[in-house]
């Protein structure tokens, strides 16, 4: 029997570059950065002030006592959730919810509820928390919330592995219907780590990326000489995965198609990336894919911004694809979304997924000075127009040294494969 | 000696802050309304309790499962109350 394909038949985003589909694809492509200085009231106790903060306001979203359930990183999910499933015009058919389920990654998970609590108790001398701390700061709340939501009986996750942990998410998601446990799957990832203590424990590993004195957007480097670190972002997206055969009886919308997915580990370094790890993670996911490197024609690279991993990624995709790594279009969209950790996978897997759909690839900003230890193509010109980029890889690294990588394909080349147009 | 109050204040209260929240004229609550028809739940009920008592300073150690309607409520924090006021007279330290 043939392996169950994978179809994405729904994608919901909320980003520091849109807080939908649409909005986010056309920053994208535009090159819009979503980074800034940061305007909260904690702002003048950070040593690095900027991040790439969503403009979102959950009472637009919940009525007050729903609200006062939920963290920020569950409102952001819960709305990307929705985007998704209505986008996938699900809610007009009966009986999928019982073999369907949710896979979520976060790596903070509720983290302004835990910060805004030992401020009270610590800070302010407070007798009691709010009721609902637990169930707002427990990292599993938005997974749940979305599984309650939509009345979803299959498995319902957390993906936990920093800043791979959506990536991971969304690949156990596609092996969970390949091996027809389940027939659909909403996965994806939340994080809202823009608070005072999750900042302040970023800014003391070193690893963020310093103001740009002109021009604080312009702050996250990926592949650049003058790159000096990471820039936090928040944001959420979930992707409606859904078995082919499934999908296409109900006359559902092909967004794309899932393909492959690769997962190893470094286990040698809590923070430092390594090449093989990383190579290894992309020839696993091609492995999957039953590809050879040379299918793909755009990867969406995981491009912290930081000395070690640029550099690291770079040799790693030279080693996965060879002479090949010379005509592969890179990019990394966390120039203009910042880094999401637990979020990073997902969104950026939907960037993927947008630009093979629409043909137009997204630029990496900010590389003006290039750095001769980074020597691939990075579309450094901008958004770049092309025919025929059909397969598309997703890397996304994590600090504790798991390595997720995902390939997907376009809606037109899936449909190719299948032999129908 | 304190007895639980029913002068009513208690529950305006309560159907201030329902009314707020759900976005309802405050008439449409009586002591009779059913939590159950605002779709507030086992959790929503720790949350209205956890709310009361900030505003009228008690502390209840649980939320009795016998709280049908806004007015059961009301009078359950009028109880908490009563018994804080009673303890006070008696001279133990206020909560």
């Amino acid at each position: 029997m043939a392996a169950r394909r994978v179809a994405v038949t729904g994608l919901g985003v909320v980003s520091p570059l849109g807080n939908d589909e649409a909005g986010f694809f056309e920053s994208l492509q535009a090159g819009r950065s979503g980074v800034r200085r940061l305007d909260a009231p904690f702002s003048q106790r950070l040593s690095i002030r900027i991040g790439a903060p969503v403009g979102f306001d959950g009472a637009a979203h919940f009525p007050p006592p729903r609200l006062r359930m939920l963290d920020r990183v569950s409102q952001f999910a819960l709305v990307a959730a929705q985007q998704a499933v209505e986008a996938a015009g699900l809610l007009r058919f009966e009986g999928w919810r019982e073999r369907a389920g949710v896979f979520l990654g976060t790596g903070m998970g509720g983290a302004q509820t835990t910060d805004d609590g030992y401020r009270a108790l610590y800070a302010d001398g407070a007798a009691r928390l709010p009721p609902f701390s637990v169930l707002m700061a427990m990292n599993h709340a938005a997974a749940a919330w979305i599984g309650i939501e939509y009345g979803l009986q299959g498995p319902n996750l957390t993906y936990s592995t920093a800043c791979s942990s959506s990536a991971v998410a969304i690949g156990e998601a596609w092996r969970r219907i390949r091996a027809g446990e389940t027939d659909l799957m909403l996965a994806g990832g939340s994080e809202a780590p823009l608070n005072l203590g999750t900042l302040k424990a970023w800014e003391a590993l070193k690893t963020l990326a310093s103001e740009d004195p002109e021009d604080p957007s312009a702050s996250c480097k990926p592949f650049a000489l003058d790159r000096s670190g990471m820039v936090l972002g928040e944001g959420a997206a979930v992707l409606v995965l859904e078995e082919w055969e499934h999908a296409q009886r109900r006359g559902a919308r092909i967004r794309g198609e899932l393909i492959g997915y690769g997962l190893c580990t470094d286990a040698t370094h809590m923070t430092h990336p390594t090449v093989l790890g990383q190579a290894r993670a992309m020839a696993l996911a091609l492995e999957s894919a039953a590809l050879d490197a040379s299918a793909i024609g755009y990867i969406n690279a995981h491009g912290t911004g930081t000395a070690a991993n640029d550099v690291t990624e770079s040799q790693a995709i030279r080693q996965v694809f060879a002479a090949h790594a010379d005509r592969v279009p890179v990019s990394s969209t966390k120039s203009m979304h910042g880094h999401l950790l637990g979020a990073a996978g997902a969104v950026e897997l939907a960037a993927t997924l947008l630009a093979l759909e629409r043909g137009t690839l997204p630029p990496t900003i900010n590389l003006r000075i290039a750095d001769p230890a980074c020597d691939l193509d990075y579309i450094s010109e901008g958004a770049r127009k092309v025919s025929g980029a059909g397969v598309a890889m997703s890397n996304a690294f994590a600090f504790g040294g798991t390595n997720a990588v995902l390939v997907c394909r376009s809606p037109d080349a899936a449909r190719a494969v299948q032999g129908v147009d | 000696m304190s007895m639980p109050t029913t002068d009513g204040q208690t529950f305006a209260v309560v159907r201030e802050l329902i009314a707020r929240d759900h976005a309802l004229a405050p008439e449409t609550l009586t002591p009779e309304t059913p939590l159950q028809s605002l779709a507030i739940d086992s959790l929503g009920l720790i949350e209205l309790i956890f709310t009361l008592e900030e505003r009228f300073d008690v502390l209840a150690d649980k939320v009795p499962d016998d709280l049908p309607t806004l007015g059961s409520v009301a009078d359950y924090i009028d109880s908490l109350v009563a018994a804080r006021t009673a303890a006070i007279d008696d001279g133990a330290p206020a909560a």
